[in-house]
């Protein structure tokens, strides 16, 4: 219990330490006022040639709202205050009813002339702002999402989640609109976050608030969208122009002047990516999304010379890529693999020992898949059967074990309950729960020898019978500790 | 500790009535309350006025009153909000209206424990101000409750009303209050608590339930 929270100090940022350490010393209120002033934020973005949604209309006084031309405004449109704060005031119209002058919002109900005046009359009178103090009403165009991620959003638009500090990219998170969350991004609404490995763009953990959090703000981890006609596993995605996506965000931070930002950038279909606003005092829950504490990353890149933006990504990636918090020592001595590598596996009953001493062992030459987003290597209960598995799967097929589980937490009960048994009187070392073709399963894990590069090991295997991957082996985190993987050629 | 008896005596013969200083103390007790509930525990609440004002209020009415004057404030304050904002009018006009709802509501409320008693045969021996004091809530509530959610605003009111009852104890202690009058290095004592907390860069109660990390197992 000690060592825990000691341990939790030692890696987790949280609201205190954030203000004291990060905001204060290092966002200047000059800055500050820029990040807390969406049109102040676009004019100085625009002097970096960053895309930002085109503004329609500004409305900053009663009279102006009198004589704003309502047949001007095109289908679909944001209205959202100046100085709004968590995403209070932003309202999204999809279309138009034709012939009148009405909207049609995410959730079908319709606004018409008279409620959008008054909401706007709302925003002017500072119903929504920071300071309550009377505000401006921006209209500006709406974003249309990229076809990749639209895929995991329940209607309204997901964003992208950048933390920067010392000009190196921390953190990132992808945040996905849900039927809780009403199509918004908003995680305390019930947006889903989905962690992205700094180094490859590629999405790992996902969590989603819990319910009527009244105590704290607790999450839970989910595996796959919701709400959707086909909802789909959430990790592996990988996140086009990343590189672009990370330069954007670090010039973002040069130009506004924040030591310390949070960035949200949204990738519209046609002109990719656009920054939806920067943000001086950016929200801890990415931590949640990413498993993963800020305050250690923070503290190691607090006294690099960073020279440039490119400089800047590339000692993100090195640090925080591929999840290698633990063996960052190791960076400099680590090897590349490729995203898909030759690796040898060797038979069942394969003596360690006889390998080192380069002794020939039957073996096989296997083309496997470096997967970030999976933790536990995976196996192809065929080629497991080949290597001589084929009893241990009878006997494991002898328990009934169900093919599918509605929750991890099934699952998870399902293996402490049954686990000891199936162990005890089969070659099978444990039971995992995984996510395969979209369902929860609980598949029997063994420990095969293999050889990666030139390093022999037992690694733990869960054996699967998913249709859909190509690949007989996929090398999960556990297994690619102190490896860089190089995607450059694959995606 | 050294006893400070004399100074106290000296303030009460030189304008401070008992009263005052007694309020003052409270006042001070119950701002580092919520800093701690703050900054160590992670407690929302509306702002640090809120809690202080509607302990102090406690104090005068007792809690069982203080409770359900409260109760009645918010219940008629969500009631007629959540009618006001089906009417299209503007912001303001629809806060001004909801407080006169209230004062409606309260009157009615008045008469009928005046009839019926309901265990509350002192409430018109509240004094005003304490009155006044709890029925301010109902604008911190209806703020939160327009620019965040109703499940945000019900969890500070929750979190502000939790401080408030422990406010509430500390200063109505004899023990406590006796001791404090007697010993007014308490309040700078309380300062430099403040400032400790103000410097105060650990993890809050919460965050340990928040950030509880399940990494355990899990091939996703």
């Amino acid at each position: 219990m000690i060592n825990r929270v000691v341990k939790m100090n030692k890696e987790i940022l949280g609201l205190n330490r954030r203000n004291q350490e990060y905001v204060r010393p290092y966002n200047p209120p000059s800055a500050k006022v820029i990040a807390d002033n969406k049109i102040l934020t676009k004019r100085v973005l625009k002097k970096e040639l960053i895309q930002t949604p085109e503004v329609y209309k500004l409305i900053r006084t009663k009279k102006q709202l009198e004589f704003l031309d309502w047949e001007s405004l095109p289908k679909s449109f944001v209205i959202k205050p100046n100085k709004g704060t968590g995403g209070s005031g932003i309202i999204i119209f999809y279309g138009k009813t034709r012939g009148k002058l009405e909207w049609i919002r995410p959730n079908g109900t319709v606004m018409n002339k008279r409620d959008i005046l008054l909401h706007i009359e709302n925003i002017l009178e500072g119903r929504f702002s920071m300071d309550s103090r009377n505000d401006i009403a921006i209209i500006e165009e709406r974003i249309k999402t990229d076809s990749l991620l639209k895929q995991y959003s329940y209607k309204g638009v997901p964003d992208l989640r950048i933390i920067c500090f010392n000009l190196v990219p921390v953190m990132a998170m992808l945040r996905l609109p849900t039927k809780r969350s009403n199509g918004t991004a908003n995680l305390h609404s019930g947006a889903i976050c989905t962690g992205i490995d700094i180094g490859t763009g590629i999405t790992t953990y996902s969590m989603q608030m819990k319910k009527n959090p009244l105590f704290s703000d607790t999450y839970e981890m989910v595996d796959s969208t919701m709400d959707l006609k086909n909802n789909k596993p959430l990790s592996g995605i990988q996140i086009p122009n990343w590189n672009n996506i990370l330069t954007i965000a670090l010039k973002c931070q040069k130009v506004s002047g924040l030591g310390y930002i949070g960035v949200d950038i949204a990738l519209d279909a046609e002109k990719g990516p656009v920054v939806f606003e920067i943000n001086a005092r950016p929200g801890l829950g990415i931590q949640v999304a990413n498993q993963a504490g800020l305050k250690w990353r923070l503290e190691k890149i607090k006294d690099i010379k960073v020279k440039s933006i490119n400089h800047g990504i590339r000692i993100s990636k090195n640090l925080f890529g591929g999840e290698v918090e633990e063996s960052i020592e190791a960076i400099s001595g680590r090897k590349v693999l490729n995203i898909t590598e030759k690796v040898y596996i060797y038979d069942k009953k394969t003596d360690l020992s006889k390998i080192k001493r380069g002794t020939k062992i039957k073996r096989e030459y296997i083309k496997a898949f470096m997967d970030t987003g999976i933790l536990t290597s995976r196996i192809d209960a065929k080629l497991a059967n080949r290597i001589g598995y084929i009893k241990a799967h009878k006997d494991f097929t002898k328990y009934n074990t169900p093919s599918r589980f509605d929750s991890l937490k099934d699952a998870q009960d399902y293996i402490d309950k049954h686990e000891k048994e199936i162990i005890s009187s089969t070659d099978i070392k444990r039971l995992a729960k995984i996510v395969e073709e979209g369902e929860i399963r609980v598949r029997p894990v063994f420990n095969i020898p293999i050889k990666i590069s030139d390093n022999i090991e037992i690694t733990e295997f869960v054996s699967t019978q998913s249709s859909e991957n190509p690949y007989l082996l996929t090398i999960g985190r556990n297994d690619l500790k102190g490896y860089l993987i190089d995607t450059s050629g694959t995606f | 500790m050294f006893e400070t008896t004399n100074l106290t005596e000296w303030l009460i013969r030189h304008g401070v009535s008992q009263a005052v200083l007694e309020i003052l103390i409270s006042i001070c007790i119950v701002a580092t309350i919520v800093s701690i509930t703050r900054y160590v525990v992670g407690n929302r609440s509306y702002g640090i006025y809120a809690p202080i004002v509607l302990a102090i209020a406690y104090s005068y009415t007792g809690l069982r009153y203080g409770l359900t004057i409260t109760f009645v404030v918010v219940l008629t304050s969500l009631l007629s909000y959540s009618v006001l904002r089906r009417i299209r009018m503007h912001y303001i006009t629809r806060i001004a209206t909801n407080y006169t709802i209230l004062s409606i509501v309260l009157l009615a409320f008045l008469v009928f424990v005046h009839y019926y008693g309901l265990g509350l045969e002192n409430m018109s021996n509240i004094p005003p101000l304490a009155f006044i004091s709890i029925a301010i809530l109902s604008d911190f509530f209806i703020k939160q409750f327009v620019k965040k959610s109703l499940k945000t605003s019900m969890a500070t009111l929750l979190g502000t009303v939790a401080i408030a009852i422990i406010g509430w104890f500390v200063i109505t202690r004899t023990l406590v209050s006796d001791f404090v009058l007697t010993n007014l290095w308490i309040i700078p004592a309380l300062t430099l608590v403040n400032i400790f907390l103000g410097t105060f860069k650990g993890l809050r109660f919460k965050d340990y339930f928040r950030f509880r990390f399940n990494t355990k197992e899990d091939d996703k």
